[in-house]
Formats: C-alpha cells, sequence, structure tokens
C-alpha cells in the first residue's frame, strides 16, 4: 500500500494503529498530508471507515461541551440559496454531458476558491441565479491566474510536509485547465521515482450524485490513456509513480467526468472538464 | 416524569438528502444548527467565521449524502465530523499565516473544561463516554477534549497542557486505545 508510507507515524497493519489513526482523524490531530493521505486510504479501505464511524459516534457526546449558539436568521436561506444554485448546475451539467459536449467547469464549480480571501466573497453569500458571477470571464481570468500561483504553492507546501526525502529525480507539473482554458483546476505533480500529486485549486467542487471524476494520463507516444483512479473533487489525490505507463515531458494528464464507478469501458467516455501537459519544473 | 421527546431519525433525513429532498436538510438543520454552530464556533472563534463554516459543511452534508453508510455508523457522527472538519481546515488554513500567541490560546481555551450543563435531553450517551473519560488522567483527558472541541493540533495542546510535544502525542494515543477499550 503505498500511501501507507506516507502515514510514517501508522502502521496500518496493526489493528490497534488503525483504531488510532481512525480516532485522531476524527479528532483532526493528523498532521495536514497525513490527513489527506488517510481521506485517500480511506475511500477503498471498508475496514477504516468503520473505524471512523465508530470513534464519530464514541466522541461525539463530546460536542456537548461547545456551549450552542443561535444562527442569524439568513442563515437557513443562505444554505438554501445555495442548494438551488447547485441544483440548477447539476441539471446544466447533466445536460451538457448527454450531448457529449465539453462542461464548461465554470458550470459545475461553485467551491469557494478558499486560496484567496479577496474574491471568496461570491461564493459565501447565496448564489443568485440572476448575478451568475461564476460564469463571468473576467473573474474566472482572475481566479485561474491566482489559482496557479496559490496552488504552486499549495502543491510546494504538501511536498515539504511528505516525511520522506525527495527521491531527487526529474520533476514535472501539469496545470490542468478547462478546455476553454480559462479556468485552472487541478495541479499535477510528478516526481520521477516517487509520487504522483493530483492538487485541487480548490475544495468541492460540486459533481452530479450519479457521475464521478475520473483521473488519466496519456504519455507522449501512448495510443490510448491510462486510468489513474477516480478521485474526489477537492481533494489531494496520490500515487506512486510506477503506477503511471511512463513519465515524461508533453505527458497528458486529464479529468473527465465518468458514470459512478468511472468509465466501463476503460477509456474516458465523459466530457474533458481539465486537461494539461507536464512540463519539466 | 418526563417524556422522552420523539426521535429524531437522523439515517432517515439524510437518505432523503442524497435522494434530493430539501426539507430533509432543513429538518436537520432545525434540529441541529445551533448545536453545530456551538461547535463551530469554539474551533474558529468567530462568529461569522462559523456561520460561513456552517453553510459550507450543510452544502458538503447534501451532496456528499449519498456517501453516508447508515451500517457504519451514526448519521448524526458523521454530520458533526462533516462540521468539525470543515471548521478546522478554516482555522488551520489561517493559522499557516498568523502564528498563535500561546497567551490567546490560553485566555479562549479557560472556559472550556466544564461540561456544560443542558437540561434539554438531546438523545446524546454522555454517560458512557464521561465514565470512561474520569478513567484517565486529567491531562491525558484534557488533551482529547481540546482537540475535540477546541480543534487544537498538537503542538497547540503541547503549548496549552505545558507538556512535550511527544509527550502529547502518546498521551492522546494512549487515551484513545483507552476510550476504544473502555467503551467497546
Amino acid at each position: 500500500m503505498f500511501v501507507v508510507s506516507l502515514l510514517s507515524s501508522f502502521d496500518l497493519s496493526n489493528a490497534d494503529d488503525r483504531s488510532a489513526v481512525a480516532g485522531e482523524y476524527v479528532l483532526g490531530t493528523l498532521e495536514p498530508s497525513e490527513h489527506l493521505s488517510f481521506e485517500a486510504i480511506l475511500m477503498s479501505d471498508q475496514q477504516l471507515q468503520a473505524a471512523v464511524h465508530s470513534w464519530q459516534d464514541h466522541l461525539l457526546s463530546l460536542s456537548q461541551r461547545a456551549m450552542p449558539v443561535q444562527p442569524s436568521i439568513n442563515l437557513w436561506p443562505r444554505v438554501e440559496a445555495s442548494l438551488i444554485a447547485v441544483a440548477a448546475q447539476s441539471v446544466q451539467t447533466t445536460q451538457s454531458a448527454r450531448i457529449a459536449q465539453p462542461v464548461q467547469p465554470a458550470a459545475v464549480t461553485t467551491a469557494r476558491p478558499s486560496t484567496q480571501q479577496a474574491i471568496s466573497e461570491p461564493s459565501r453569500s447565496p448564489i443568485k441565479a440572476g448575478s451568475r458571477w461564476w460564469q463571468q470571464l473576467a473573474f474566472w481570468r482572475g481566479l485561474s491566474a491566482l489559482a496557479v500561483a496559490a496552488s504552486m504553492l499549495m502543491a510546494t507546501a504538501l511536498l515539504r510536509q511528505d516525511s520522506r526525502p525527495p527521491a531527487g529525480g526529474t520533476r514535472y507539473l501539469a496545470l490542468l485547465q478547462s478546455p476553454d482554458q480559462q479556468l485552472t483546476g487541478w495541479i499535477v505533480e510528478v516526481q520521477s521515482g516517487g509520487t504522483v500529486r493530483l492538487v485541487p485549486m480548490a475544495p468541492g467542487t460540486p459533481v452530479p450524485a450519479d457521475r464521478v471524476l475520473q483521473f488519466w494520463t496519456k504519455p507522449k507516444d501512448a495510443a490510448s490513456p491510462t486510468s489513474l483512479g477516480v478521485v474526489r473533487a477537492g481533494q489531494t489525490f496520490e500515487l506512486p509513480v510506477s503506477q503511471l505507463p511512463a513519465v515524461g515531458e508533453q505527458q497528458l494528464f486529464e479529468i473527465t467526468l465518468e458514470p459512478e464507478g468511472g468509465s466501463p469501458i476503460g477509456r474516458p467516455t465523459g466530457p474533458i472538464l481539465f486537461v494539461g501537459r507536464s512540463q519539466k519544473f | 416524569m418526563s417524556l422522552a421527546p420523539p426521535a429524531f431519525d437522523y439515517e432517515s433525513a439524510v437518505s432523503a438528502c442524497a435522494r434530493g429532498e430539501r426539507y430533509a436538510l432543513r429538518a436537520l438543520y432545525e434540529r441541529e444548527a445551533r448545536w453545530l454552530l456551538g461547535v463551530a464556533q469554539r474551533i474558529v472563534r468567530d462568529r461569522q467565521l462559523a456561520e460561513d463554516v456552517l453553510h459550507d459543511a450543510f452544502l458538503q452534508i447534501w451532496q456528499h449524502a449519498g456517501s453516508y453508510q447508515p451500517a457504519l455508523g451514526s448519521a448524526r457522527g458523521w454530520i458533526y465530523t462533516v462540521v468539525r472538519h470543515r471548521a478546522l481546515k478554516e482555522v488551520r488554513t489561517a493559522e499557516r499565516m498568523h502564528a498563535i500567541d500561546p497567551q490567546q490560546l490560553t485566555a479562549a481555551a479557560d472556559e472550556s473544561q466544564q461540561h456544560v450543563a443542558v437540561d434539554e435531553d438531546r438523545g446524546l450517551d454522555t454517560l458512557s463516554l464521561e465514565r470512561c473519560l474520569q478513567r484517565l488522567d486529567q491531562v491525558q483527558r484534557d488533551c482529547v477534549i481540546h482537540a475535540y472541541i477546541d480543534g487544537y493540533t498538537h503542538e497547540q495542546i503541547a503549548l496549552r497542557v505545558k507538556a512535550p510535544l511527544g509527550t502529547v502525542k502518546s498521551w492522546i494515543r494512549r487515551s484513545l486505545a483507552s476510550l476504544r477499550e473502555c467503551l467497546s
């Protein structure tokens, strides 16, 4: 298990450690890189999921120690307005998908770009269908440039948190952008002989309930793309470079929208949401 | 003799959210918002930020309701984790930019140790956990509570309880192992 090595202070083959790391995950005391690695493992580890749920329930009554606070009267209307906005966008996305057109990523994105304070305001207030700030070109242009910088910083920060020393191999970066190149959604970082990291630009891009995001790569001269797995919106995804068919410059990476469980035919079927080629860095 | 309040079915409400039934999210909100806001505010220490956290967390609950598996544990426990983790993310992002002032840390946590007396029966099994917490040394118990309630990192807890970082880490591990044994 590749991710196990990232959780350097826990041995996931040991039952006590598994319970401990699940408990610390719920408590919130894992290091940021451990937290992300743990979530990656959690997706496919039913036993750990059970351990997490059991800790959630064990510790729940501790919440009683926090004094209740009455929410302001406009909080629910804000939540509801955002629900409506999300629903409207899901419909839009599904329709686009059905006619196999590239989806405007802006149309499936309501996530607050948390890395930029200055532009975080719009999604915090309810998203009004009339204003559609998220469809404004200027907004996404500005966001895109900032997002690249922010995601680079984030990727670097994550690298530094990695407990292992850098492999010393060649490093490649790919900025995954929407097909119209207005938005950088993700950054792929490849350390030859090490890890591939897919780092989101912003957390929580909503995906329609019956669809998933799938991550693909196609080396420069390969005939067809290889699936690197289903990824979660807004979450860093990692895998060992050894699982890639090859590593090099001008290697294609992309994220597509696929049916639940991933593409049934082993090749991308859904619209391309984000795509980019690797560069030596 | 008082009648127990009718049990609220959190699992059904989350399933209904997964089917896109908005009233169910509203019901969860009506039922838990002030408690969840209390939990979030305790972690982020700012009222407006706490409301932002709750807004985002309710969207997350709505969007990920389909991934919640009732067989594994309570929906209520899941919801609290969504809110707490959202709050932690908020506060940890901010902390990367500002070094935390230990004085402030101490002051903010001073009110934290006593159990809040709540008249309302929220259907929480407080007794089992409290009984097991009482078996821990005071300082080890404090470590767990600071982590859960105040959202402190190992480093912040170490500052707060004035113990070396490594010691705090092993106290938390040992406390969790002891709680698990006691609760199972």
